[in-house]
């Protein structure tokens, strides 16, 4: 047991943290909110520097390493805003590696380690209340998703679909013939596509192993970004309300202040260790539903609740469009909706209340 | 990051488990139901005490300057966390908070005099900090020490004295130099409740339990019962606080209320399992203990790594202390107005009264220990580094 940063773990995030300050500033994510679209050149590098290859098997020409390891990466990526498909990416990539089709996990593991492969899940739970879930005959899939992350932006999609009834994971080609996407617009600004597939060619990635940890892998990996966004919230708002000066002293000096950012650093560092436990426990191979939707369900809470409160403390300033703070709160509360909302998961571990085990 | 035991601590929770098998036997569980509030331990629980000195794993995980084998911490989780889950109490209360206080700030000749019986538990300790004037403002104690010959001469009076009654000895502040700054004029003694001149006075508290008020008048000790340098109390306070904030963030007993509340509804209230309202509340609870089990192992994780943890402490204080309550009051108002009933209403109390007794009891953790309010300023000055005004 060790809820500390190894010193890979602690070499990663400093370096990222350097690169992202000098290269990626937040006006560059201004300018992808305008012009729609991920950050290809942040991609390349990212895919240079090895990152992207860090929870891949060695055989497959990846790194080898914990699944955390790409957790504290994609927790700093979160903290930039970086508007890249990192996590959908590599929790695709993953399933198909260890849950998959082992002739496609090479091509596809090397692929996106390459950066040339980026990959966009299209789950079950994003399908329109009246939409047609995918089906696939004889290799051809049809039917809708909504809700599908980058799904205009990503070379590939792993759409979950039925073929004889059976559910399983499909990857298609997003550039392919029979695939379409519409861009929807959310309180986030990142991409988000309604996909439509007509008789898309689809090859078999994965049966129900792959699709039960892609859900996982995805619910857990998002909690880490409700859980960056509440910490950048929360570090700039200690540090405004340190200078930020009213009646004569630094409003951080009211007690009233403090005890509100005591409150959040609370919140946050509740969270933390769930959703860093919960993403262990999906590399071990032991997550529970149970377990990943409880913790999905703190981190966006606390990705909701401290993001909003940091405002309230900031007062006009973090209301503008100029500073920095409303990307995470507007990306705090939209993660904190994807791959299952507080009231989703709650329900989740409410319906498996009979799994809870006494303390013994 | 990891977050699973390595083998070798698997091994050692086994190990502490088959020894609670042993040793937890019906004539302790009944030993420990009538020992009411006695400072001073029974037969069984001596027994059980002695086979822990014999297995070397009271102090296994202290400093060796400090008689300590200098293990990892997290066996001493390990054990910790085993006897909580029976329920069975280890440890000497305050001694293993003022014992490492002696053995660090003390003479050679106070350790040899002191530490032995605080750890056989022949000598057992109350703490005289709180007076009637100083409460969360510590530093403003009055209770006065004053040298005469080689002795010192003590006046005063403390408050919420608990153990004072059945205590060996007090830990003592006391105000020696009453010019200098409050911080820089307190010395710590340790005294033997006996001595001429201490009377102690009942409060009983809403909770049921006892604690008092300790009278000082004219109390001579000789000069080695003061521990450390004079005037350097302050420090040698602030050190042993730190080991009481932890000591009273261990929430262990909540989760065992958690799972007594669910057997209780399942067998005598099933049909509340069919409100979806209460199922959500009950995730709630359980949400709220996970966390609680995330602040202790990331407390934990860091003193087990060599540092201190400052906010983090604070954090699992203020959460422990205020589920404490949350716990006990939502359980009551799941289960409606028998959720009111007492031990006393013999067989028909859920939990044999233990929610309401949790309920009335937990204020305390709350206001003591470091008030919450107080908690929430170390929080946001030594953890995040807030401005004082």
């Amino acid at each position: 047991m060790d809820t500390t940063l190894s010193e890979t773990q602690r070499l990663l995030r400093e370096s990222l943290r350097d690169y992202l300050g000098n290269e990626v500033p937040f006006d560059r994510i201004r300018e992808l909110e305008r012009e729609g679209g991920a950050d290809q050149a942040l991609w390349e590098y990212l895919a240079g520097a090895g990152f992207l290859a860090l929870p891949f098997a060695e055989a497959h020409g990846g790194e080898g390493g914990e699944l955390t390891d790409t957790a504290v990466v994609l927790e700093e990526l979160t903290r930039r805003a970086c508007v890249i498909p990192f996590l959908e990416t590599t929790a695709s990539a993953l399933a198909i590696e260890r849950h998959g089709e082992e002739a496609l996990a090479d091509e596809v593991v090397r692929g996106v380690i390459s950066g040339a492969i980026t990959i966009a899940p299209a789950l079950q739970s994003a399908t329109p209340a009246n939409g047609a879930s995918p089906r696939v005959v004889d290799g051809a899939l049809s039917g809708e998703r909504r809700f599908v992350d980058y799904g205009a932006e990503v070379t590939h999609h792993l759409v979950e679909a039925t073929e004889d009834g059976e559910p399983a994971l499909y990857l298609v080609d997003a550039a392919g013939e029979g695939v379409a996407t519409e861009s929807l617009s959310t309180i986030a600004r990142t991409p988000l596509a309604h996909c439509s597939y007509d008789g898309a060619p689809a090859r078999r990635a994965g049966g129900a192993e792959a699709l039960q940890f892609l859900g996982g892998a995805g619910r857990a990996l998002c909690a880490v970004q409700c859980l960056g966004n509440a910490q950048q919230a929360l570090d700039m708002t200690v540090e405004y309300v340190g200078m930020r000066v009213q009646f004569g002293r630094p409003i951080g000096s009211f007690q009233a202040v403090q005890h509100h950012c005591a409150n959040m650093a609370t919140q946050t560092l509740s969270a933390r260790f769930l959703t860093y436990r919960a993403v262990w426990c999906v590399d071990q191979g032991i997550a529970t539903d149970r377990e990943i939707a409880k913790a999905k369900a703190l981190a966006s809470r606390a990705g909701t609740e401290v993001t909003m409160q940091a405002h309230i403390l900031f007062g006009g300033i973090g209301y503008t469009e100029e500073y920095d703070l409303h990307f995470f709160s507007r990306h705090g509360k939209e993660r904190a909706l994807a791959w299952g909302s507080t009231e989703e998961c709650l329900r989740v571990a409410a319906e498996t209340l009979d799994e809870v085990q006494p303390w013994q | 990051m990891e977050f699973g035991w390595n083998e070798e601590l698997e091994a050692f929770r086994e190990e502490v488990r088959a020894f609670l098998q042993e040793f937890d036997t019906p004539a302790l569980r009944t030993e420990l139901a009538n020992r009411g509030e006695a400072a001073q331990l029974g037969p069984e629980q001596t027994r059980l005490r002695e086979a822990l000195e014999d297995r070397g794993w009271v102090r296994m995980c202290w400093p060796e300057e400090l008689g300590g084998e200098g293990k990892s911490q997290w066996f001493q989780f390990v054990m910790t966390e085993e006897f909580a889950k029976r329920e069975v109490p280890y440890g000497s209360g305050f001694g293993t908070m003022v014992g490492p206080a002696i053995h660090r700030f003390g003479t050679e000749a106070q350790r040899e005099k002191y530490l032995p019986g605080i750890w056989a538990n022949d000598i057992t300790l109350c703490l005289g900090y709180s007076e009637p004037n100083a409460g969360t403002d510590l530093a403003a104690l009055e209770t006065l020490a004053v040298k005469d010959g080689d002795d010192w001469l003590i006046n005063g009076q403390k408050l919420w004295t608990s153990a004072a009654d059945t205590a060996s000895h007090v830990w003592l502040a006391c105000r020696t130099d009453p010019d200098a700054p409050k911080h820089r004029g307190i010395s710590t003694f340790i005294v033997p409740m006996d001595t001429p001149g201490i009377s102690v006075r009942p409060i009983m508290t809403m909770s049921g339990g006892r604690t008092n008020e300790v009278f000082f008048e004219d109390v001579r000790v000789p000069s080695d019962a003061l521990i450390g340098e004079v005037n350097q109390g302050w420090y040698i306070i602030a050190n042993a606080l730190d080991h009481e904030r932890v000591w009273i963030g261990a929430g262990g007993g909540l989760r065992h209320i958690f799972d007594r509340l669910m057997a209780h509804i399942r067998e005598k209230r099933p049909e509340l399992l069919e409100d979806d309202v209460v199922r959500r509340r009950l995730v709630e609870l359980e949400l709220d203990l996970d966390v609680m089990e995330g602040l202790v192992l990331t407390n934990a994780s860091i003193v087990a790594s060599g540092d201190t943890p400052t906010m983090e402490a604070s954090m699992s204080k203020i959460w422990t202390s205020e589920l404490r309550y949350h716990i006990s009051n939502v359980a009551m108002d799941l289960l409606g107005h028998e959720g009111a009933l007492t031990e006393e209403a013999d067989g028909f109390a859920p939990l044999g009264g233990e929610l309401e007794r949790t309920y009335r009891a937990s204020p305390i953790q709350r206001f003591g220990g470091g008030a919450n309010e107080v908690q929430r300023d170390i929080i946001a000055r030594r953890g995040l580094g807030l401005p004082r005004h």
